[in-house]
């Protein structure tokens, strides 16, 4: 008998871990990433670097952002899943922003004449 | 002898559950739970995913430092890309997306019908999607862009980059000559290669052509050229084509590797996806064991995230500069 309540614990606890997210919930996201994508296309033809340079680019870079954001989150389940996946996906950026920062610290502070002769 | 994780009873083997004493199923022995056993599931894909990050990142570094250095060389190459077909492979990818997390979505209900059906349809959008890119990379081809000596045999006097040739032809700072000259002499390679005889073939050496050196030109002329620019493009205040040529090469060097990269991780997620596809077909897949679809998903989600970045920052980097 209490192996048989035990079992029945442990099948509620099943049903909390496994988050199974609702059709309507893909739908809207994948919309999202098709409004994306056809946004970034538009965008890229206004010349937006009059405000700023590097506007276009950065207006990219965030639409890209935002639909990287949906699918992580949703169709790759990371925001049903416990803090070590979170604290997983998360490290990986970091330490990509490290690369990129130690990187561009060293290139753009050196002289213009590394890439040419 | 080791000990089952669920109900620390003796147990002879880890990965069957023909024992006398339950289990839940597709439950591994050594895992508590299937809460337990469903994380370290996670956790190890996302840990291979990490890598692939600073995989695909070494790329992505390549790219900044390069084009922090050259921005109108990667605009001139970017905005020879086809962008109609770029577009049409995000789309592509994003509805392979769709199929694949709904793929997922079945097989936790433990429906094996539609996880076929759904997992056949991420196949063959994976497929239209390589096969859009291996168009893309014919047309770089016969356009003599592909940035390796020797490998663009087939480039037709009338490929598209030499239509560009007039639009240079009226600056008034005269673009390389030389390669003028022997674009315009007839080819060794059109004497060896008769079969192609209603082509004029003007690539002798099949190496990497590039002639509009239109953006280098107005960036000067509106001032906002680096001071890597100021030296990589001109020689002695005048624009030099080879130069310039040299600085696009970077960028098709650069679009070749990571879409390669990229186009050789979607060969290998078609391949999981066959494997996927064989284990669903038997009905391998319940309710409470469909880990491999879960994991296969986050891995073809991972290639789609990939090609989020490089749609825009390869396609559509230099398109408000008006082109060509």
């Amino acid at each position: 008998m209490a192996e048989h309540k035990h079992i029945d614990n442990h099948q509620e606890h099943g049903h909390q871990e496994h988050h199974i997210v609702p059709i309507p919930l893909y739908l809207m996201v994948f919309a999202i990433l098709i409004v994306g994508t056809i946004a970034t296309y538009f965008v890229a033809f206004l010349d937006l670097d009059g405000i700023f340079a590097g506007a276009n680019t950065l207006v990219a870079l965030l639409i890209a952002f935002t639909k990287m954001t949906c699918v992580a989150l949703w169709f790759m389940h990371v925001k049903y899943s416990s803090r070590l996946i979170w604290l997983t996906a998360l490290a990986g950026f970091f330490w990509l922003a490290i690369m990129f920062a130690f990187t561009m610290q060293d290139y753009l502070t050196r002289g213009s004449g590394v890439f040419t002769q | 002898m080791t000990v089952c994780g669920y109900c620390q009873l003796p147990t002879k083997k880890m990965a069957t559950h023909n024992d006398e004493h339950y289990h839940p199923p597709g439950l591994q022995h050594q895992f508590e739970d299937m809460g337990q056993q469903a994380e370290s599931d996670s956790i190890g894909m996302w840990m291979f995913l990490v890598q692939e990050i600073m995989f695909f990142g070494g790329l992505f570094t390549v790219y900044l430092v390069f084009r922090s250095k050259y921005p109108m060389a990667f605009a001139a190459g970017s905005n020879h890309l086809d962008v109609f077909w770029g577009t049409v492979n995000t789309l592509v990818l994003i509805v392979s997306s769709l199929t694949m997390a709904l793929a997922v979505h079945y097989a936790q209900l433990g429906k094996r019908n539609l996880q076929v059906i759904l997992i056949i349809a991420t196949m063959v959008l994976g497929t239209v999607f390589l096969g859009v890119k291996a168009v893309e990379y014919t047309a770089k081809y016969y356009e003599g862009i592909v940035p390796v000596k020797g490998l663009n045999l087939r480039t037709p006097k009338e490929a598209k980059h030499n239509v560009l040739k007039t639009a240079t032809e009226h600056s008034p700072t005269d673009p390389d000559s030389e390669i003028r000259q022997s674009l315009d002499s007839p080819s060794s390679v059109e004497k060896k290669g008769g079969e192609h005889s209603e082509h004029e073939y003007v690539n002798p050496t099949a190496d990497f052509v590039w002639e509009d050196t239109s953006l280098a030109v107005k960036a000067r002329d509106a001032g906002y050229l680096t001071a890597a620019e100021k030296i990589g493009y001109f020689s002695n205040g005048e624009i030099d084509a080879a130069k310039f040529r040299d600085k696009v090469r970077i960028f098709f060097w650069i679009y070749f590797a990571m879409t390669g990269l990229h186009a050789l991780h979607m060969i290998i997620g078609l391949g999981i996806m066959t494997w996927l596809l064989w284990k669903a077909w038997k009905g391998t897949f319940t309710a409470e064991f469909y880990a491999p679809v879960e994991m296969s998903g986050l891995y073809w989600h991972f290639v789609d995230i990939v090609w989020i970045f490089l749609f825009p920052l390869l396609y559509l980097l230099g398109r408000h500069f008006g082109g060509h």
